[in-house]
């Protein structure tokens, strides 16, 4: 065991040996199963994420001086965390962990930044950012006012925001996005069904939808804003109970416009996109 | 017998009245209110005016409308909830099993219906009555919906109350902050639908809300 911690000590070393200095000293490493689950709790600073291909992990970091790591592994799970020794605010500590990719994290912070590189899990923080990347199997990360940069490719995503910045980008499929009055941004076009929903914040969609996708966005008073591919084949059902409605494609003719609904088809209508506000503004438009 | 908002219920009379259109002038405001907070009245409500459609044409029918005159309405209704028109000249290779789909499950919901109410067999009956159904129970299914988020949402703030003083100060305002964005939006929702009770629209803006709510509130109580 002891030949396997020097070992993987080693292998870890010289895997980061560039920047390693900055990233701090070893904190924890040892074997771990494949698909082992990680538990993380980081009140402030941040926490790096990272999946490798080994059975293994390591923790790499500076904690605080007023803090202690606590830290209990098994073969198939971990469970550690940062944890004030003094009372008051918490100093921020930054860890740097190296996971097997197969694995899965639940990592929570209140004001600690979070950034994942193919890591599966849930990650949430209460006003620290969450930035995600990488080829995921599956991803939940909600943050109360902290901002979400998800650049995923994964079958399912579920994001959620108040107050923060949500973007969605990359390759997800099935994705579920909300904020309160955040910004949503998506830049995704192999989404399959995608649900974005706000009460006051803008919503922003670019791209040309799947063939075969649906789309359904939600918004109170915050607009919901599609720039679609002058070559998008889509069927579009807008409404706004006291919103305006604003048509950029002016050459198709709308299926049907009854009081406040637009419905209008773009190419053969293959991907189905809804959209319905309270009072907020629903523009189409093309790229 | 008193609805949450601790208005009494509308008498025997008031629901008879509302359902089959003979309601006085000066009672519809508050009627109309009334049905637009208490889901108990006016699932009675269209109970009770879809049992008057339907005696009405089981009694009519040797004078009811021919199916073709039936038709073209409800056709008109179809079209006009459909997310992809029909073409005139018949659906095209890439729609068609969409087409086919919606064709399945729109008549799998009125046998659905047809067995649920056990109307009699009869095509224009079904039709209509399905029609008619399918409507309320939306209606029904959305302010359940809403109904059950409130509930939950309220347990949720309960919970944050408990919690509230052991919460970093940013951390509390920012949820006081977002929950009031969410409670001015669903404020808003309410008093539209007072106005405008029937618009399904509405009350799905209102559950989406509500689940909005709901989820802020897990955030909160997880932070």
């Amino acid at each position: 065991m002891k030949r396997l911690l020097i070992l993987i000590t080693l292998t870890a070393r010289c895997a980061l040996a560039q920047g390693a200095a900055e990233i701090g000293p070893v904190l924890e490493a040892h074997a771990l199963d494949s698909a082992a689950s990680i538990n993380l709790y980081l009140p402030a600073g941040s926490v790096r994420l990272i999946a490798w291909d080994r059975d293994s992990i390591v923790v790499r970091g500076q904690k605080a001086r007023n803090a202690r790591l606590f830290y209990g592994a098994g073969p198939r799970s971990v469970k550690m965390g940062v944890e004030n020794i003094s009372r008051g605010d918490s100093e921020p500590s930054h860890l740097v962990i190296y996971m097997p990719r197969h694995g899965r994290v639940s990592v929570r912070t209140a004001s600690a930044n979070i950034v994942g590189e193919g890591v599966s899990g849930d990650f949430y923080s209460s006003s620290g950012n969450i930035r995600l990347s990488g080829v995921v199997s599956s991803v939940e990360a909600e943050a109360m006012n902290g901002s979400l940069d998800l650049d995923l490719t994964t079958p399912w995503l579920r994001a959620r925001t108040g107050d923060g910045h949500l973007l969605v980008r990359g390759a997800p499929q099935d994705v579920d996005a909300s904020t309160i009055g955040g910004t949503l941004d998506v830049i995704a076009p192999k989404v399959m069904r995608g649900q974005f929903v706000s009460v006051s914040g803008d919503i922003h969609w670019i791209g040309s939808p799947a063939h075969g996708s649906v789309f359904d966005f939600s918004n109170h008073t915050g607009a919901v804003d599609l720039t679609l591919s002058p070559s998008a084949s889509a069927a579009l059902t807008l409404s706004s109970v006291s919103g305006s409605i604003e048509n950029g494609f002016t050459r198709i003719r709308p299926i049907a416009s009854p009081p406040r609904t637009l419905r209008f088809n773009l190419g053969d209508g293959d991907a189905h996109v809804t959209v319905r506000t309270f009072k907020g503004t629903i523009r189409v438009r093309p790229e | 017998m008193t609805d949450q908002t601790n208005q009494p219920h509308l008498t025997e009379d008031e629901r008879h009245t509302a359902a089959d259109g003979t309601l006085p002038a000066e009672r519809r405001a508050y009627v109309d209110a009334h049905l637009a907070v208490c889901d108990e009245c006016a699932a009675d409500v269209a109970r009770i005016a879809d049992f008057m459609k339907r005696t009405h044409e089981s009694t009519s029918s040797p004078s009811a409308p021919a199916l073709a005159e039936l038709w073209p309405p409800i056709r008109a209704r179809i079209e006009a909830a459909k997310v992809v028109a029909l073409d005139t000249a018949g659906p095209s290779a890439s729609t068609r099993p969409f087409v086919w789909l919606v064709a399945a499950g729109v008549v799998a919901a009125a046998l659905l219906m047809a067995i649920v109410l056990r109307v009699p067999p009869r095509e224009q009956q079904t039709s209509a009555v399905a029609q008619v159904e399918a409507e309320s129970t939306m209606l029904r299914a959305v302010a359940d919906s809403t109904r059950a988020y409130e509930a939950e949402a309220q347990i949720l703030l309960d919970r944050l109350e408990i919690q509230r003083a052991t919460m970093r100060p940013d951390a509390r305002a920012a949820i006081d902050r977002n929950l009031h964005t969410v409670d001015v939006a669903i404020a808003e929702l309410k008093d539209a639908i007072v106005r405008d009770p029937n618009n399904p629209a509405l009350r799905q803006l209102l559950a989406t809300s509500y689940r909005q709510k709901v989820e802020l509130l897990k955030r909160a109580n997880a932070s």
